[in-house]
């Protein structure tokens, strides 16, 4: 068996839980957008009106893709494919990081490097285990759609084109393994590639012209700078054309040839841009200030999307109202997000969006007190819990700063939509308002960030997957209880569903007040029994 | 070597279990203030778990740990009030830079010494500008025990203090430890490294499976071991009838045996009227002590602690 077959099989062995999950979740996506499209747009006349709607505006062009036709299928590309390949995109650069250069970085490379092998070798099994993965993607991507009655040819080339704008990340991600010096670093460069891959695609887009009869848009030169573009070229409902497809295989080719010659080149552990060197003395002398400094980073990440959310819920709503004006279907649907579905449809739009801000709020929170977890695990907990301070101190510090966070995210969001308001140059609802609106849903997200804290101070080991998971089931319950016809009480597990969905309905301070005390009280609890456990790891 | 005043960490009888494991089992340790004291056992003898329990970070199941007077799980804040840890594997934060972790943990105790930090980050040739996740594994050690020692302490925890460093940082470390020595702080430091031990403590805990099986001053411990005898130039019979002579070993006209301090008049006259063409005689090694307890499988090892005569104060 060649070496980088056999490294290839050990990589796989590492990533086994982790890449079915992506696999898996990527074409559950496919699935539901399809069977989404199926029931509410069943009829030709209903998809006909959304393609209209979306043809001329150039803000869904941007957000979704082009449409191309009515056909269901040719719907649900053009709804799901750009995200699609975004995850595929996300799925291979976090796959190839991880097993190039945060080897390197934690020195795992190294015992591998020592054996009788090509240096090429780790680095060829990864590219190899990369387009594996793509390929079962392919194949699993192209089941989901099938599964929810697409027509099978189409389902395998638009499988095909969601892998291949995958396949493509692949070398490129390795690329970027080669110049970042460090697997974070590599990781937010990778990243931030396929968040522009999206971004070209979606002014290109944009920008692209309509037909007459509002049918199809046909997008600019520019998308043809993104592989999301190309893959979005394959037209797999409508017009089928595998060419795109096997343009973005070949330059993958390239690329990996690339960079597989200069890896052979480099030096183990070197990198083009250098680690940035830091201060030479500290101005951290407190918990809170060590919380701040790790959560920065993560806290501007969760802002930026925040900001987009917010921008898109300020400045989509009068567009929506246009489009919606003469269709009751789409109305209806955008209606069920939100009870009340009387109100004006700009106010619905609005609060449904900021109503996901909320979620990312509470996520930045979360996020912000399973740090806790990962300082234990790390072994880091133990330099911090030396010092004459107690425990109680440590964890109220960072669930202090992770309340915060959600606040902030919360704000960004609803000052984020009165800018996108203002910029539209419509009247819509004042910016106080709308931050109001933004910030109403931190007492809910304050109970997502003391639960996992309470879970951490009791049960460490299982505080990730829980804090996480609770976040996903207020999430489905909360957002999309009405919409999935979940009964009344089930729904009203969630803090989600007790946080007011302004500006649609009026703010509640007996629901606020009640959620407060809730989190508060978990705060108490995780900070009593913090005390009383052993430090693991 | 008994100190009159209140020893600064006192254990007695601890016991800690993990599910089904017992990792310690009976463990007592006593240090006195003032002393630099030695903490040795083999890997996965309970020397880390000891130490987690004395800071506090972990809850003995059976058994107390005193610290400074204070229960170190019941009082945490107090018990670590002058107290200096540095860990066996150092973590840190890889975002930092080592200047950034030094005065982040220095800070939490109260704020460094800027001339003593800065003298130590000399003396060890530290670069404290680098982000920490590009640090070997000495450097880590280093930021830990820079941000130990850059802040006066009672009482220095140290796990190993000096896995990773090269010789010459080695003798740095030591120097700082005679240092705080002679300032009169007290040391528990758990090592493997035999001539760090004999350099700097005054006293000594072996344990192995989570109990002391010696403890005392190394001077006693030295005497309490066997002089190594090598013999040329006489018939092994002649000499194996000596009085108290052990572990005999014949080579043709070579005979090794080992002696107790007790009988070595005895067995100095025998080996004179033997007239031997050779003599070479090595003094008890504290290597062969620590050899011997560290391979002794543990069933056997319970007897044998016992014939040493366990403690030795």
């Amino acid at each position: 068996m060649p070496a980088a077959v056999r490294l290839a099989l050990n990589q796989l062995q590492r990533d086994r839980i982790l890449v079915p999950v992506w696999i898996l979740g990527i074409a559950l996506l496919g699935f539901a957008t399809a069977s989404a499209v199926s029931s509410e747009f069943g009829e030709v006349g209903e998809r006909q009106a959304i393609v209209a709607v979306a043809a001329a505006n150039p803000a869904f062009l941007f957000l979704r893709g082009v449409p191309d036709g009515f056909g269901i299928g040719a719907v649900v590309f053009f709804q799901g494919f750009a995200f699609t390949a975004l995850l595929a995109g996300l799925m291979s650069t976090l796959l190839v990081v991880r097993h190039t250069r945060t080897d390197e970085e934690l020195g795992r490379a190294e015992l591998i490097g020592s054996t009788p092998l090509r240096r090429t070798a780790p680095l060829a099994a990864t590219l190899l285990v990369g387009g594996a993965a793509n390929l079962v993607l392919a194949g699993c991507v192209a089941v989901g759609y099938i599964a929810a009655g697409l027509p099978a040819a189409g389902s395998v080339t638009a499988g095909l084109a969601v892998a291949a704008v995958g396949l493509f990340f692949v070398p490129v991600a390795a690329v970027v393994a080669q110049l970042m010096p460090s697997g974070h670093s590599a990781n937010g460069a990778a990243a931030s590639l396929v968040g522009a891959a999206y971004l070209l695609r979606g002014v290109g887009d944009a920008i692209g012209t309509p037909n007459a009869d509002l049918t199809q848009v046909m997008s600019s030169w520019v998308s043809l700078l993104s592989p999301i573009g190309w893959g979005q070229r394959s037209r797999p409902f409508s017009a089928a054309d595998t060419m795109p497809l096997l343009v973005l295989a070949v330059a993958a080719a390239t690329v990996a040839a690339v960079v597989l010659i200069t890896r052979n080149r480099r030096d183990l552990g070197a990198s083009l841009l250098p680690e940035r060197v830091g201060r030479s003395h500290g101005r951290l002398r407190s918990f809170v200030g060590l919380a701040w400094v790790l959560q920065r980073p993560i806290l501007i990440g969760w802002c930026v999307g925040a900001a987009v959310m917010g921008g898109l819920a300020g400045g989509l709503g009068p567009v929506i109202a246009d489009a919606v004006a003469g269709n009751t279907s789409l109305k209806e649907l955008i209606g069920r997000l939100v009870p009340g579905s009387s109100a004006d449809i700009v106010d619905v739009f609005t609060a449904a969006l900021i109503g996901i801000a909320g979620v990312l709020a509470a996520a930045a929170g979360i996020q912000g007190v399973l740090r806790l977890r990962a300082e234990e695990t790390e072994g880091r907990a133990e330099l911090l819990l030396t010092v004459p301070k107690s425990r109680t101190n440590w964890l109220v510090a960072n669930l202090m700063l992770a309340i915060a966070s959600a606040t902030v995210v919360a704000g960004v969001a609803g000052a984020a939509a009165a800018v996108g308001i203002f910029l539209t140059g419509t009247a819509g609802t004042p910016a106080i308002q709308l931050i109001a609106a933004s910030l109403a849903h931190v007492p809910a997200a304050a109970i997502f960030i003391a639960a996992p804290a309470v879970i951490f101070a009791a049960i460490p080991r299982l505080s990730v997957p829980i804090g996480w998971g609770l976040l996903a089931g207020g999430l489905v319950l909360g957002q999309f209880g009405e919409l999935l016809g979940l009964p009344e009480w089930l729904q009203a597990v969630s803090p989600f569903h007790h946080s007011p969905a302004m500006p649609v309905e009026s703010f509640d301070p007996g629901s606020a007040l009640v959620m407060g005390i809730v989190a508060l009280g978990g705060g108490a609890i995780a900070a009593y029994l913090i005390q009383h456990r052993d430090l693991t790891g | 070597m008994a100190d009159t005043t209140d020893p600064i960490i006192e254990v007695r009888g601890l016991g800690k279990v993990f599910g089904k494991t017992r990792a310690l089992d009976g463990l007592d340790l006593s240090v006195a203030a003032g002393e630099v004291h030695g903490f040795l056992g083999p890997n996965g003898a309970g020397k880390s778990t000891t130490l987690r329990i004395l800071l506090g970070l972990i809850r003995p199941s059976s058994g107390t740990a005193t610290v400074f007077g204070a229960d170190p799980w019941r009082e945490p804040v107090r018990s670590h009030q002058d107290l200096a840890y540095v860990p066996g594997d150092v973590s840190l934060w890889p975002n930092l830079s080592g200047g950034e972790v030094i005065d982040l943990l220095t800070g939490l105790r109260g704020g460094a010494d800027t001339a003593l930090r800065r003298r130590l980050i000399d003396a060890f040739e530290f670069d404290p500008r680098r982000k920490t996740r590009t640090y070997s594994k000495g450097n880590r050690q280093k930021v830990a025990l820079i941000a130990a020692f850059a802040r006066p302490a009672r009482l220095y925890v140290l796990d190993e203090p000096s896995s990773g460093l090269d010789p010459i940082m080695e003798s740095v470390f030591r120097s700082e430890i005679g240092r705080v020595h002679d300032d009169g702080a007290t040391v528990l430091l758990s090592s493997h490294i035999l001539s760090e031990v004999e350099q700097l403590c005054d006293r000594v805990t072996i344990i192995r499976a989570g109990r002391v099986v010696e403890s005392g001053s190394l001077t006693a411990l030295r005497h309490l071991k066997r002089t190594h005898f090598r013999v040329e130039g006489v018939d092994g019979r002649v000499l194996a009838n000596l009085p108290g002579i052990q572990d005999v070993r014949v080579d043709g006209l070579t005979t090794e045996f080992e002696v107790e301090a007790a009988t070595l008049p005895l067995v100095l006259e025998g080996v004179a009227a033997a007239r031997p063409t050779g003599l070479t005689v090595s003094p008890p090694s504290l290597e062969s002590l620590f050899l011997r307890h560290y391979a002794e499988p543990s069933s056997a090892n319970d007897g044998a602690g016992e014939d040493r005569a366990g403690r030795v104060d």
